[in-house]
């Protein structure tokens, strides 16, 4: 045996999976290939329906009860053919010798056991070990993973576990038998960019360390770029691209590849530069697939050609391409980009400023908690859940603001508030010089007019039993008094604003895509012409290719209409592409606010220079080990003295930042700060901590 | 990488009511699986019966034209009773009354019952807890318990004849099944609204100002449809059950009508010796409805699950 033939870990070859929906098979992964070498990462990419995951549950023999693997695969794990062995057989290799770590850490755990018992059960099972043997074994892993206190957190409860910390003890599991081969779907796509910086890190370790193979699932490119060494592109259950990392990056070849990599919004860059490259239509329907190429439909390159099938060629040494075209595109004979997208009108710093729309003073949101009959005993009140706590901005005409924050910080409360449907403790809002009430069930007609909101879930936004007409039209009867012919005419209107055809007035939710259905709701939040427009994660839910068609379209709607939004996201170079201004909101307070650009290049605040440091980057080749915050977010019941920000801090002074309260310092122009450090001195900080790094 | 594809992307998916317009989507899609079928045939078969009962059925309730006791064959297909009626025009006779008892208490509890959970449901908090208490407490009661006492109680007032009391009380039966159904039908509809009214459509609307009659009925009330019509198809059948139950126990119909239970209590003891056909074919009546029912219902369940 060859040296390289003993590293592979796993060969899959011509993987093809059906499911059977409503009486007819549906081929959802066709001629899927792989070869994983020990201690190598292989990223899976692609948008939703792709076929990514069932292809990796292919591999591993965990489909769905409705799906099958068709007959010509070949997985061979260790040289030995899976797809032969019976359920029975599958099971010590299920356990002991691939790992798994699902994209959801609390469906993977029992809620009922014990966590340390649970992973200990994996030893004693699969390598016979005693209880006492399995459980010192689970402590030392899971000190291997970075539990702190992990003699304690055996003996917890899932539920008394975080996000992160499941995770953790999720990838503990999938490890303590030393498997050779791990499976990672999506770990890290329900955590905090803070969190799931740190679980990237550790994955990275413990697949050296281990020298495990390992395929990880993902729509994120960053991701890919930082963790792995080779990649596969997937689109509507096919390969498209196989590649290095580093060669996909620079070298994409496959239109599809170059489409998703323009598609993603980079840190700094904004709607004032240029408009994002989208990919135009959606994924095809897996049932109706097009002929011959199936990425032809929304190819900009397609040609006479592309109506037959593209085979899966080898344009070197270990890269694969399925595109007619690579040749060209090879030689740079052909561009993908089609058309430039049209910036917004570009200002000057100065022109930014313009009157103020909205503004919030002191608003402040304390959820109470419900006493225990103890407490009631002793006539004590528990503290409440500070979620908003104080905070003081405002939101000028046809301008954006964007929030950012972890997941906890207080950002959905806050936008609750303004558009009334939270009721606040304290504060006053202030729209156009006028005070408004606190709840919609006060507000007037007008106001609640001017105030209109994006929702995050296009599924849970829309009314699956109304169409999508009825959606649009009822809030231009409601809101803007038309009569019912008026409002069906501008019903057409906002749907041509959108993009979408008229006839969509007559569909259902049901029938559109994830991306289509935000853009109703985007019309049907323009219907009453409002003033200022807040969206709530409003292109979270969707994947990159029409995230970035509905940005455009937000920041094309705004230069039109001249109406202003409140943008919030967890995604920090989605929101510095669409606001002027951005402000960082952390345990219910904001701590750095300022013009979009200056905020994040380089970021001040330590909690900013944090979050910005998280991103995965998009460049295979930017290795710096940037700073971590150590912890999770505290409770938002028991806050931590002073700044709220210190028991986390790179950069905490000393005891001051637990006692006293950080003060605003500005920081040159709208740029403000709020920490017990300046300025200058924080900049000093992170030039340090570089040249640290680089030596 | 666990989720399971269930539904091609881009596959067009109408809401079940939509999908299911009308009587005729229904029956189509219950005539899928045999079972389902089955059910559906047996009830459509009963409900003919109860329809047009007088015109199928060859002798009239209470005629005693024949002589007693005749066994099951020639001109009395199912015999004759101790009195010399014909059993097999009594069953056929007797399927009205029960779809008519059954039917519509179900048919009164579930619309009650739709809007005391709406409301309470949408409404929330303390009248949320109030409400949830009382139906807790109503549950806690074994149906046909209930039942027995408010019928006997109603059974011992003497009204007036044409009255609206008498009137009421004629109607007994019908009313104790709305009564006893409303806490569950009202629980189905809660628990279904309380989830509902979370999507982010609801605040939608509130967004625009729109009354809690509107949000209720236009926003929430289409998404319950689908939880509502399978209670509805389980409370027929078993509201079928308690009427045979309470026909049997003799504190529903009062002899001579033609009601299945009441027959069956007729005909036991010394006389299922003498004629046991006029006991067995109300009985196999009763059993082969509520299966019938069942089955159906199970089919809506299912029709419902596969649309939503």
């Amino acid at each position: 045996m060859s040296m390289a033939e003993a590293q592979t870990v796993l060969q899959v070859e011509n993987l093809s999976i059906s499911y059977k929906v409503n009486g007819g098979w549906i081929r959802a992964v066709r001629g899927f290939q792989v070869e994983v070498r020990a201690g190598q990462i292989y990223g899976i990419v692609g948008e939703s329906g792709s076929g990514k995951s069932t292809a990796a549950s292919g591999v591993l023999r965990y489909l769905a009860a409705n799906g099958r693997t068709e007959l010509e695969s070949r997985v061979t794990f260790l040289g030995e053919d899976l797809l032969a062995k019976s359920r029975r057989e599958m099971q010590p290799v299920w356990g002991a010798q691939i790992g798994t770590v699902p994209q959801n850490p609390a469906a993977a755990l029992n809620p009922s056991i014990r966590v340390g018992e649970q992973v200990a059960e994996i030893l004693r099972r699969h390598r016979g070990l005693s209880r006492q043997d399995a459980l010192d074994r689970t402590v030392e892993m899971f000190r291997r993973v970075r539990l702190a206190d992990a003699e304690g957190i055996v003996a917890r409860y899932p539920h008394e576990l975080s996000g992160g910390m499941q995770q953790r003890v999720v990838i503990a599991m999938a490890l303590i038998a030393s498997p050779q081969l791990l499976i990672l779907d999506e770990p890290t796509t329900n955590l905090d960019v803070t969190t799931e910086a740190i679980i990237l890190d550790l994955v990275r370790e413990l697949i050296r360390d281990e020298q495990a193979g390992a395929l990880y699932v993902t729509h994120n490119l960053g991701v890919i770029a930082q963790l792995c060494e080779r990649v596969i592109v997937m689109y509507a259950g096919e390969i498209m691209e196989d590649a290095r990392v580093e060669d996909l990056f620079v070298h994409p070849l496959h239109p599809y590849t170059i489409g998703l990599l323009n598609s993603v919004p980079r840190l700094g860059q904004t709607k004032r530069d240029a408009g994002l490259i989208s990919i135009p239509g959606t994924p095809p329907s897996l049932a109706e697939l097009p002929q011959g190429c199936v990425y032809a439909p929304r190819c900009p390159l397609a040609i006479e050609i592309c109506k037959t099938k593209p085979p899966l060629e080898a344009p070197m040494p270990g890269r694969l391409v399925r595109c007619h075209r690579w040749p060209e595109i090879a030689r740079g004979e052909v561009s993908v980009i089609g058309r430039e997208e049209k910036a917004v009108s570009p200002l000057a710093a100065g022109d930014l400023e313009r009157e103020r729309l909205l503004t919030v003073e002191n608003l402040t949101k304390h959820f109470p908690i419900r006493r225990s009959l103890v407490q009631a005993l002793r006539r004590e009140q528990p503290a409440p859940v500070r979620a908003v706590d104080g905070v003081n901005l405002n939101i000028q005409q046809g301008r954006t603001l964007g929030l950012v924050g972890e997941s906890g910080s207080g950002k959905t409360s806050l936008a609750r508030l303004i558009v009334g449907l939270l009721d606040r403790t304290a504060g006053t809002i202030d729209l156009l010089g006028v005070e408004i009430e606190g709840s919609v069930r006060q507000r007037s007609r007008e106001i609640l007019s001017e105030l209109q909101m994006v929702f995050q879930n296009p599924q849970n936004s829309l009314n699956p039993y109304l169409t999508v007409g009825q959606a649009i039209r009822r809030p231009l009867m409601k809101l803007a008094g038309m009569n019912r012919r008026q409002a069906d005419r501008e019903v057409q209107r906002l749907l041509e604003a959108v993009s979408l055809r008229a006839e969509y007035a007559q569909r259902y939710p049901g029938e559109l895509s994830g991306g289509e259905k935000q853009r109703v709701a985007i019309a049907r939040a323009f219907a009453s012409n409002p003033a200022l427009i807040v969206c709530d994660e409003a292109v979270s839910a969707l994947d990159v290719s029409v995230q970035s068609a509905v940005l455009n379209l937000l920041a094309e709607l705004q230069q039109g209409l001249d109406t202003s939004y409140l943008f919030i996201s967890h995604d920090l170079a989605v929101v510095a592409y669409l606001a002027d201004y951005i402000a960082v909101m952390y345990l219910g307070q904001l701590y750095e606010v300022g013009y979009g650009r200056d905020l994040f290049l380089p970021p001040l605040h330590p909690y900013t220079e944090a979050l910005v440091a998280s991103i995965p980057k998009m460049d295979p080749q930017d290795h710096t080990q940037p700073v971590r915050l150590s912890g999770e977010i505290p409770s938002p019941r028991h806050m931590p003295g002073g700044c709220r920000f210190h028991t986390r801090c790179p950069h905490k002074l000393g005891e001051i930042c637990e006692v006293e309260e950080p003060p605003w310092r500005g920081a040159g122009g709208e740029h403000y700060i709020r920490c017990h450090r300046e300025p200058d001195d924080l900049t000093g900080l992170q030039q340090w901590l570089l040249d640290e790094e680089r030596e | 990488m666990f989720k399971q594809l269930s539904r091609a992307p881009g596959r067009i998916a109408r809401p079940v009511w939509v999908g299911l317009a009308g009587a005729g989507g229904v029956l189509r899609e219950l005539m899928r699986s045999p079972q389902s079928a089955l059910g559906t045939l047996i009830v459509l078969f009963f409900l003919m019966l109860a329809l047009f009962g007088p015109q199928i059925a060859p002798y009239r309730a209470n005629d005693q034209s024949s002589a007693p006791r005749l066994e099951p064959g020639g001109e009395h297909l199912f015999g004759t009773d101790y009195l010399g009626r014909d059993v097999f025009s009594r069953v056929i006779l007797g399927a009205s009354s029960i779809f008519r008892t059954a039917g519509f208490g179900t048919l009164i509890a579930v619309v009650i019952g739709t809007f005391v959970g709406l409301f309470i449901g949408y409404q929330g908090g303390t009248v949320d807890e109030i409400a949830g208490r009382v139906i807790d407490a109503l549950l806690a009661m074994p149906a046909l318990l209930i039942a027995l006492v408010i019928l006997g109680i109603v059974r011992n007032l003497n009204f007036e004849p044409g009255s609206w009391q008498a009137r009421l009380a004629d109607n007994s039966v019908l009313l104790v099944i709305a009564l006893v159904y409303v806490p569950i039908v009202a629980r189905v509809v809660r628990s279904s609204t309380l989830e509902i009214k979370t999507r982010e459509f609801i605040e939608a609307a509130q967004m625009r100002g729109e009354s809690r009659l509107y949000i209720i009925f236009r926003e929430i009330f289409p998404s319950v449809v689908p939880a509502l019509v399978v209670e509805a198809s389980l409370r027929f059948s078993y509201a079928i059950f308690l009427v045979a139950s309470l026909g049997f126990l003799g504190v529903a119909a009062r002899p001579p009508s033609p009601d299945w239970g009441l027959m069956v209590n007729e005909n036991r003891g010394g006389l299922y010796d003498l004629t046991p056909w006029a006991l067995e074919y109300p009985a196999a009546a009763i059993a082969l409805l509520v299966v019938g029912v069942n089955l159906m219902s199970d089919g809506i369940r299912r029709a419902v699950q596969k649309s939503g």
